[in-house]
């Protein structure tokens, strides 16, 4: 067997290998389990409603919050800014560009915890490290940040701060899903045409 | 023995390609392949049980409790075992969790930590393995959203 012949049989036996694996359209998580458990098990994973709060009225950037509810619950209410990937249609989607090529900070939410949390899993398993859970879901949002109330006669500066923030947070969050559908997407869109001005470059 | 002298160089190659190959492929302690038929479950919910819903459930249950707070459930066909969720992947507790033959469920207060454990674990190919949970509503909205049409940020 002369070499031409041999190297064409290694290339027909390796063909027939990856012929016969599982097919590479279904997804697999590709950490290893155990450093998947360790970086799941990490408090910095989780992000509460106040971070968040802070995200939004920030209006930054760089962050992505992403709702798993049903597209008719998005439709109701919404946290700012947010986009709507059902959770049972998360690993139907390309990733990649669900989550920016891990380029933002991806928040995941929904009502409660199951759902984020089960869709964090997965994206970390598949290698988006800036992935990240509401703790609470919307439940904890609404507990905390909508009905936030400032009672009592002293408050002290930090205290000052998140209520600060809450209502801001609040403020916002009622604005925006007040307005009709066809508003909202106008100022959706007003807020991106001002951050790109501000960060320059082309429309 | 002539055959292997002959296609020495091709065996070389091809062998230990081979064996890694099948040794990600089918290794027991990775995850399986389409992940979403595995977190399949968890989109239907039926991966969730309330402490009534055990009573219906056959076979003798594993209660794999994550935390330090007692799951209050008691009774016969009951085994309970705490487990610190950085362990439950441990070789011990994976067989042990891989071989029961009736239903696994994880239980603890932090429901987040549940529902990551169990998606870890289901990955792995493990089947009959639920979260136990007296919340079982945890995904229902409890509030209500009252639009304010006097409301109206600035353009």
């Amino acid at each position: 067997m002369n070499t031409r012949e041999k190297f064409s049989a290694i290339l027909l036996i390796l063909g027939l290998i990856l012929a016969l694996l599982p097919l590479s359209a279904n997804r697999i998580l590709t950490m290893k389990p155990k450093k998947l458990l360790t970086e799941v098990l990490d408090e910095k994973t989780y992000l509460t409603v106040d971070q968040v709060a802070r995200f939004i009225i920030s209006e930054d950037n760089s962050v992505q919050l992403i709702d798993l509810r049903s597209p008719d619950e998005f439709s109701s209410f919404n946290i700012p800014g947010s986009i709507n990937v059902p959770y049972y249609e998360f690993l139907d989607n390309d990733q990649d560009r669900v989550l920016n090529n891990g380029k933002t900070m991806n928040i995941f939410y929904s009502n409660g915890d199951f759902d984020s949390n089960y869709a964090l899993v997965i994206a970390r398993g598949l290698n988006y490290k800036k992935t990240y859970a509401m703790k609470g879901g919307l439940n904890e949002w609404f507990n905390t940040v909508m009905n936030s109330r400032f009672t009592g006669d002293r408050i002290t500066a930090r205290e000052n701060s998140l209520f600060e923030t809450r209502t801001r947070a609040k403020n916002l969050f009622t604005e925006i899903n007040s307005l009709p559908d066809s508003l909202k997407l106008k100022f959706i869109e007003s807020k991106r045409v001002a951050a790109k001005k501000l960060d320059g470059g082309c429309e | 023995m002539d055959l292997i002298n002959k296609y020495k160089v091709i065996i070389a190659i091809v062998l230990p390609i081979l064996i890694l190959i099948l040794f990600r492929t089918c290794g027991a302690n990775n995850f399986k392949s389409d992940a979403k038929k595995w977190a399949e479950p968890s989109f239907s919910k039926s991966n969730i049980v309330s402490g009534e819903q055990i009573r219906t459930m056959s076979g003798e249950k594993l209660i794999v409790n994550l935390g330090n707070e007692v799951s209050g459930i008691i009774g016969k066909a009951t085994e309970e075992v705490y487990i610190s969720p950085d362990s439950v992947l441990s070789k011990k507790y994976l067989n042990k969790i891989k071989d029961h033959e009736g239903p696994v469920l994880l239980f603890s207060p932090d429901l987040a930590l549940s529902a990551r454990i169990w998606m870890i674990i289901s990955q792995m190919g493990c089947k009959n393995i639920y979260i136990l949970t007296y919340n079982s509503d945890n995904e229902v909205f409890k509030n209500e959203f009252r639009p304010d049409t006097n409301a109206g940020p600035e353009f």
